[in-house]
């Protein structure tokens, strides 16, 4: 009996539901809000994890780094050599990092030095070293930006070249030969990169050392032994793997979790009271009404149909308005607040765009929570007024 | 067309039983004005909520243009209210927060005709109830002769054979009923069948009135 669409009986609900507008409005409300939240939780928690997973898989299987006195400081190359004695070791690349403070700005440049001859350990400098000639950057002082560095030094005049203030306080002029668009979010656009010359130069540090060494294995699984027999071997170092680094996302995850439960079952029971509101009955005006139509010649299929309007309209729209308004707010927005719970204000870097991705069955499965639960809450009472006697209840 | 055989109607008061009819039996031929009459709390309202099918009846048998309708499944009888009664109801029973328009194009939403015929009808039996000016109030703005109206044009705009009228003119100054009388009586002439429950001693003396029916405690009296 749904199939012909009666656009006069779609008026007459969509006037009902205006008539008790307070009534309709709160509803409408409380469900648009419980989409709204729950679509964006979801969909925050689902971009992160996304960008974690991309993030997880450019970070280096092992870090080593070294401390002394509970201070993270530079680490002798000739460890290289050693490391690669050990068996089960595939690559070992001492890396020469750091940050660089740009006054005029008040902002943190991250420096990477890489080596032309050197394995690079991430898809993004290997890319980039595709892209751009290494060895012309050693020989002509060059280096290359990402956009967010280009914007502040242009910003500062500084179009053609830097010049860096090295820890003796000399000059270091260094030529932009390139500016990279970084895909991945995460490895965000403070970068510089510089051959590992200027990079000792700039930073000021001891040519025998490297900031801290990065470690490949030939087999995952063999990455625990390898880790121990580095501790053994050099117990100053310490090693962070990448299942570290999973582990400490997933403790934020979970513990924020916690803080979401709390939220879902806010939302949960203020749904369920209105499902128990609307289950629990109809006022004696709306048995009234639907007592005089039946008298004058509606069915109850006719009445059932108006009430199936009334509820599909209020709740598919305040369906597609909490969908719009998550979208806008996790996207457009970037989730301002949400996020920060998520993730902490400094568990990652601060500086990354959620990337898109809508769950579509995420996205069913919240229809169905919502709105056939919404229409049935409405015409099962609307059902049992209709099959009594007109008569009776028009009394 | 309309043929009850020993309808009974029992309510429930409290833990008793109240017999609302007792073994009611009555023909009505098609074309016929019958009028209804007897003291409050009689019978009438239940008589005519029987025959429109809006309550069933708890013995006996109603039926109504050969159709048995207390027989009848509910979309069915819902069917024929629709397309060939007229219920004026004693308490007018309009939708309060619906203009006088609205009230009156109501019975004919499901349908699923286009607005433009349904409030040509509609307009057409406003203007035979003297309310068509009044189409865009709302229905409990308006005064109680008013509203009367408009329930009357509400039973008229699906071109009934059948009108049941319960106090037709409890609510109207002489005139008014007077003028509804004229109405009754176009209706009477253009072939429809009248009952009309009243207590109003005016229709009591009319011409076009082909019988009188008195109803005392649910029994029928001849
Ligand atoms: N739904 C109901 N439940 C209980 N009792 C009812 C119900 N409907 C009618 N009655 C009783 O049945 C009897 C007949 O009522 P009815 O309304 O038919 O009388 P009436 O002749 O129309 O009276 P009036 O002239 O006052 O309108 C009354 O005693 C009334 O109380
Ligand atoms: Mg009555």
């Amino acid at each position: 009996m749904f199939f012909k669409p009666n656009f006069l009986l779609l008026d007459y609900a969509i006037r009902s539901l205006m008539r008790r507008f307070g009534k309709s409005f709160f509803i409408f409300f409380i469900l648009s809000l419980l989409i709204f939240v729950l679509a964006s939780v979801l969909m925050i928690a689902d971009a992160i994890k996304l960008e974690l997973n991309t993030t997880l898989k450019t970070l280096p299987q092992i870090t080593l780094q070294r401390f002394i006195a509970g201070k993270q400081s530079d680490v002798p190359l000739e460890r290289v050599e050693a490391l690669l004695d050990i068996e089960g070791i595939s690559a070992v690349t001492p890396r020469v990092w750091g940050y660089y403070y740009f006054k005029p700005a008040g902002v943190n440049f991250s420096i990477v030095g890489i080596d032309a001859y050197e394995e690079q350990y991430s898809a993004t400098l290997s890319t980039l070293t595709q892209r751009f000639d290494i060895k012309l950057l050693e020989k002509e002082n060059g280096m290359i930006i990402g956009e967010g560095v280009q914007k502040i030094l242009s910003e500062n005049y500084y179009t053609e070249f830097f010049n860096f203030i090295t820890s003796e306080g000399k000059w270091q002029r260094v030529h932009i030969a390139g500016v990279f668009h970084s895909d991945l979010a995460l490895e965000s656009n403070d970068l510089i990169i510089l051959p590992k010359k200027l990079a000792y130069a700039i930073f000021g540090m001891d040519k025998s050392k490297a900031t801290d060494i990065i470690v490949k294995v030939a087999n995952v699984k063999e990455i625990p032994t390898i880790v121990q027999k580095i501790n053994e071997r050099y117990p100053d170092m310490r090693a962070i793997t990448q299942d570290d680094i999973r582990v400490s996302y997933q403790n934020i995850f979970d513990y924020k979790s916690g803080f979401f439960l709390a939220l879902f079952s806010i939302c949960a029971f203020a749904f369920f009271i209105i499902i128990y509101d609307k289950t629990s009955g109809l006022s004696s005006e709306e048995k009234k009404e639907i007592g005089i139509l039946k008298a004058i010649g509606w069915s109850s299929d006719d009445i059932l149909k108006e009430k199936f309007y009334e509820s599909f309209t209020l709740s598919l729209s305040a369906f597609f308005v909490g969908i719009t308004c998550s979208l806008f707010y996790v996207y457009a927005l970037q989730a301002s607040f949400l996020r920060n719970l998520f993730m902490g204000y400094s568990a990652l870097k601060p500086s990354f765009a959620l990337p898109f991705s809508v769950d579509v069955s995420m996205l069913i499965l919240l229809f169905l929570l919502s709105v056939p639960i919404y229409i049935a809450a409405t015409l099962i009472p609307a059902w049992r007024a209709s099959t009594l006697d007109a008569d009776e209840v028009m009394r | 067309m309309i043929v009850l055989h020993e309808v009974c109607k029992q309510f429930m008061q409290g833990d008793e039983e109240a017999h609302a009819l007792k073994k009611v039996s009555l023909e009505i031929k098609k074309g016929e004005c019958v009028v209804l009459k007897g003291s409050s709390g009689s019978g009438k309202s239940t008589l005519l909520s029987l025959i429109a099918g809006l309550m069933q009846p708890s013995s006996g048998t109603i039926s109504v243009e050969g159709k048995e309708i207390s027989k009848l499944p509910e979309s069915f009888s819902a069917q024929l209210r629709r397309e060939k009664i007229g219920f004026i109801f004693q308490k007018f029973h309009l939708i309060p927060y619906l203009s006088a328009l609205e009230n009156v194009i109501a019975p004919l939403i499901p349908e699923n005709l286009p607005v433009r015929i349904l409030e040509e009808k509609a307009k057409i039996a406003m203007e035979q109830c003297g309310i068509a000016h009044k189409a865009k109030m709302r229905v409990n703005r308006l005064s109680g002769g008013e509203q009367q109206r408009v329930a009357i044009a509400r039973a008229l705009v699906n071109n009934p054979s059948i009108i049941l009228a319960d106090e037709p003119t409890a609510n109207l100054d002489e005139t008014l009923s007077r003028e509804l009388i004229a109405s009754l009586e176009a209706l009477k002439h253009s072939g429809v069948t009248l009952l009309i429950a009243t207590h109003d001693p005016l229709f009591f003396e009319l011409p076009f009135v082909d019988r009188i029916i008195e109803i005392k405690n649910g029994e029928m009296i001849l």
